[in-house]
């Protein structure tokens, strides 16, 4: 963390002595920040309650040392290798997609644009399920690869199919704060980029990347954590991981399980702090479009582009819908199963998510400015205890939110109320809106706020006339992430939801964990509808008015 | 981007996607409010309401919870989860002094022996005990078993010849059967079929066996439906699993190849694992809950679990459904179910040492 700390301090005094000449005038004395300041300390103080509450349990349990070491090694290998494959991929994957879906002339690029984000839906246990069940004798893969002679193998685990598997559900995690950035990018660079002769690959290497850099970073970032915290899909597809530690002795050797999870911790640490150190200052380039992006013709291209768009979204969302198609076919064609008791608890999923989405999102802003616009190692305290909450098992911050209001006298009426599994889901996932409002943060140039405040003193105007549409596409990715992960979240739906509150992910959970696959079926393809219909009404549609 | 026409022409539309987004957020919270006061005005009941914790899935237990509901006019509020989240769940909000639950329904007795362990759990009157055979119940009467299911090898009869499946689970170390078996070390019913082993053969012939299936290759899965399904698809010959998952998959798709062999009555490899309700100590009304766990062991509640979930009935008098081949109990579970609780922690442990992933 150190290292943080240094290249934030070697990035401040050049900034200090710009926006100090005019913030003198007005924003007046510079203390006048510290309410900002304990704001965002006071909100990452509560994002790093289940990290505190790991530690402290880990200690108290007395865990032993030597125990912990003999299980851990092996699966904590594993657990690296995963998440630096997967994380690598899903920068390569989610960036050409956000790029050929907003700079080229692909056909459909709207579509592309939604259906990309798709893979993000499903509980990755049942989208692996169900890819497993595509490739098995009878599965649609199974029989295509047979038409063209191909045996598919026997058996689709391991590393390599945790890999694919995972990257393909993950991608999306970078595409959407990559195509946020996207909108408003500077593109007068990429015009100079041209006049100097550039070719449209070299101008997006060369120009259009560097720009892109901390919206690929923040989102690869949530891919690692979202490796390393990863449960259900890596046990389908029998790869052992650190998570598999925690969960297999969480009964019955408690101080091991939570030994397990304090390792997962330091390592999510470790990689944060790497992210830090590798955004350099590009935060001090991000000035802010003044025309339109000119749109790349694909010409020849076109062909292999829209394959591997294809490619992507089969392994993604075409092969596990259908899967989970033939599943639901299955019951409905005998009327096992019907919508009409998806319905509340369909519901119950939209309402839910979407009102944690708003709420991490505002929650999340206020570091996030701290962290953009006035680095500080506090606000990066901050900013990193927001982070960590995603890298942290569900089950673990569940337990961690019932032991705090469990046990603080005022607090405890709050137990398993809606509020709570809000402010839990808001933990969790602030960090997918950490990314997005930051990118949002930088879309606001320091010029644009300075010159913005001699042309309109009211701060509430200003922020709806000025602020608000440079923001906006960075905050729906932002929300949308947040939403999109709400909407398919488990564990801490399972344990901190009031009693009887039942969502499509727990629907989809208890049907599959009893074989009951058409029920599954039918429920993932409703949850997949909502997120379709979300994403695109509150998100993309939003996000598309500004871009074009 | 920013021009001042698209500006003009974006605050306009925006104008009216504003009143949408703020019009959706408004039925969203208003939808929250209503599904929360939903779920507690329906929660009262006539005669009073039990709180259940239950780790047993919602299809196989609510229409026999709904049931109880209209005999009695006593309302049934579930939360349902993994047995052992729950379990730990509960076993917080004891030491918070603030349990929810009045019932703990367990998928296993692994988790139910937990909060027994730790003292959760308040004894059961002597006539609801008596309900069951006392091999199904705990030696200190502090819970009871109310469905079971059977160890059995689940195979693909296209793969496998049901000739050569052998009549003991200590033969499926055997050579012939390298990489040909499914198991799932960490899964509660595997940990629960390996500490019976333990109280009945010893912790040597239980290591040996482990050390033996370790090095035969065996193929590990997350569960018993994963490994049914894998059998099903021909990805693995054969899995160590409970009974009645094969009669689950095969109700969802008839033309599936899997099928269940039980191994000798007295073979270790055929444990009967049951499921266990408890009240905990804590619970306000222990007279409400012991209604709800007489139910489920009632000639109704046990005729459901036999004809509904393909599951063996305890009650002393009912019998299982015409599709399960029928099982002696004296022969197949004469052992302390207590012991499994507090044995769990050794049995993950000598799972993990033979090398598989437990």
């Amino acid at each position: 963390m150190g290292g943080v700390a240094a290249s934030d301090t070697s990035a401040t005094p050049g900034r200090h002595d710009r926006v100090g000449s005019v913030a003198g005038v007005v924003r007046g004395p510079r203390s006048a920040w510290a309410p900002g300041r304990l704001l965002g300390l006071a909100i990452g103080a509560v994002f790093a309650m289940p990290v505190a509450f790991v530690v402290w349990r880990t200690l108290r349990l007395g865990a032993s040392l030597p125990d912990a070491l003999a299980e851990v090694p092996g699966p904590l290998w594993r657990t690296i290798q995963l998440a630096v494959l997967v994380s690598a991929t899903a920068a390569i994957v989610g960036t050409g997609v956000a790029w050929l879906t907003t700079r080229t002339d692909l056909p459909f690029r709207r579509t592309w644009r939604i259906a990309l984000v798709l893979p993000l839906a499903l509980p990755s246990f049942v989208g692996a399920a169900a890819f497993i069940a595509g490739l098995a004798p009878g599965g649609f893969i199974h029989d295509a690869l047979d038409l063209v002679g191909i045996t598919p193998p026997r058996r689709f685990r391991g590393l390599g199919a945790s890999w694919l598997v995972m990257s393909a559900f993950t991608y999306p995690y970078v595409m959407l704060p990559v195509v946020a950035r996207m909108a408003n990018l500077r593109t007068s660079l990429e015009e100079s980029g041209r006049l100097l002769g550039f070719s449209a690959t070299q101008t997006f290497v060369r120009v259009t990347l560097p720009q892109l850099r901390p919206a690929i970073l923040g989102g690869t970032l949530l891919v690692f954590l979202y490796s390393v915290s990863e449960f259900g899909a890596v046990q389908l597809l029998g790869y052992d991981t650190l998570t598999r530690v925690i969960y297999s002795t969480r009964q019955t050797n408690r101080a091991l399980s939570f030994a397990a999870a304090t390792v997962v911790l330091v390592l999510a640490l470790g990689v944060v702090a790497l992210e830090r150190s590798q955004r350099g200052r590009s935060g001090a380039d991000d000035r802010t479009a003044t025309g339109s992006p000119r749109t790349i013709r694909l010409g020849w291209r076109v062909v292999p582009a829209v394959a591997a768009c294809l490619a992507v979204l089969s392994v993604g969302l075409l092969v596990p819908l259908l899967s989970l198609g033939t599943w639901a076919q299955r019951g409905l064609a005998d009327g096992r199963i019907g919508f009409s008791e998806l319905v509340d608890p369909a519901i119950s999923t939209a309402t839910i998510a979407v009102i944690a989405a708003v709420i991490a999102v505002l929650v999340v802003l206020p570091v996030a400015a701290g962290s953009i616009r006035r680095p500080h190692p506090t606000s990066q305290i901050a900013s990193v205890s927001v982070v960590v909450g995603f890298a942290i098992p569900g089950i673990v911050i569940a337990l961690s939110l019932a032991v705090l209001t469990l046990n603080t006298p005022l607090l405890n009426r709050f137990y398993q109320s809606a509020g709570l599994l809000v402010l839990a889901y808001v933990i969790h996932f602030g960090s997918q809106a950490l990314a997005g409002t930051e990118t949002a943060v930088r879309a606001v140039p320091d010029h644009v706020r300075e010159s913005g405040k001699l042309l309109e003193p009211n701060a509430l105007r200003r922020a709806w006339s000025i602020d608000w549409p440079l923001m906006r596409p960075g905050l729906l990715a932002a929300g949308g992430l947040v939403m999109l992960s709400t909407l398919k979240e488990l564990p801490i739906t399972l344990l901190l939801s009031p009693i009887g509150f039942s969502t499509l992910a727990t629907e989809i959970w208890s049907s599959y964990e009893e074989g009951f696959y058409a029920a599954t079926g039918l429920a993932s393809l409703v949850l997949i509808a909502i997120s379709a219909t979300l994403t695109w009404v509150l998100v993309l549609r939003r996000s598309e008015a500004v871009s074009s | 981007m920013m021009t001042a026409t698209t500006a003009t022409s974006t605050s306009a539309a925006g104008a009216s996607r504003r009143r949408l987004s703020i019009s959706v957020l408004a039925l969203a919270t208003f939808a929250l409010a209503a599904a929360a006061c939903g779920s507690d005005s329906g929660g009262a009941g006539e005669n009073g309401t039990v709180t259940i914790y239950s780790g047993r899935a919602e299809r196989l237990i609510q229409p026999i919870l709904d049931d109880f509901s209209d005999t009695t006019d006593i309302a049934v509020d579930v939360k349902y989860g993994d047995s052992a989240d729950l379990a730990l769940l509960i076993e917080e909000e004891a030491v918070a002094g603030n349990v929810q639950a009045d019932v703990f329904l367990s998928q296993s007795p692994g988790s139910i022996g937990f909060l027994d362990d730790a003292g959760r759990l308040g004894e059961l009157p002597t006539a609801t005990l008596d309900l069951v055979p006392p091999t199904v119940r705990d030696a200190e009467g502090n819970w009871v078993g109310f469905s079971g299911r059977q160890r059995v090898l689940v195979y693909n009869a296209d793969l496998v010849d049901e000739a050569e499946l052998p009549s003991s689970v200590f033969d499926m170390t055997a050579p012939e059967w390298a990489g040909r078996v499914g198991v799932a070390p960490g899964n509660g019913s595997f940990q629960d079929f390996v500490t019976a082993m333990r109280v009945t053969e010893g912790d040597d012939v239980t290591m040996q066996w482990l050390d033996d299936l370790a090095a035969n290759d065996p193929i590990t899965y997350s569960n018993n439906s994963a490994i049914v399904a894998a059998v099903g698809r021909g990805e693995v010959d054969t899995g160590l699993v409970n009974h009645y998952y094969n009669y689950r998959a095969l109700d969802e798709d008839p033309g599936l190849p899997s099928r269940n062999h039980q191994f000798a009555p007295d073979d270790p490899g055929s444990l009967l694992i049951v499921t266990g309700a408890g009240i905990l100590a804590d619970s306000d009304d222990p007279a409400l809950a012991t209604e709800l766990i007489d139910y489920l062991l009632s000639p109704s509640g046990q005729e459901y679990f036999a004809d509904e979930t393909f599951e063996y009935p305890l009650a002393i008098g009912v019998e299982p459904s015409g599709d399960v081949p029928p099982i002696e109990f004296s022969d197949v579970s004469n052992f302390d179910y207590g012991q499994l609780g507090g044995g769990l922690e050794q049995t993950r442990q000598m799972i993990a040492d033979a090398g598989l992933q437990g």
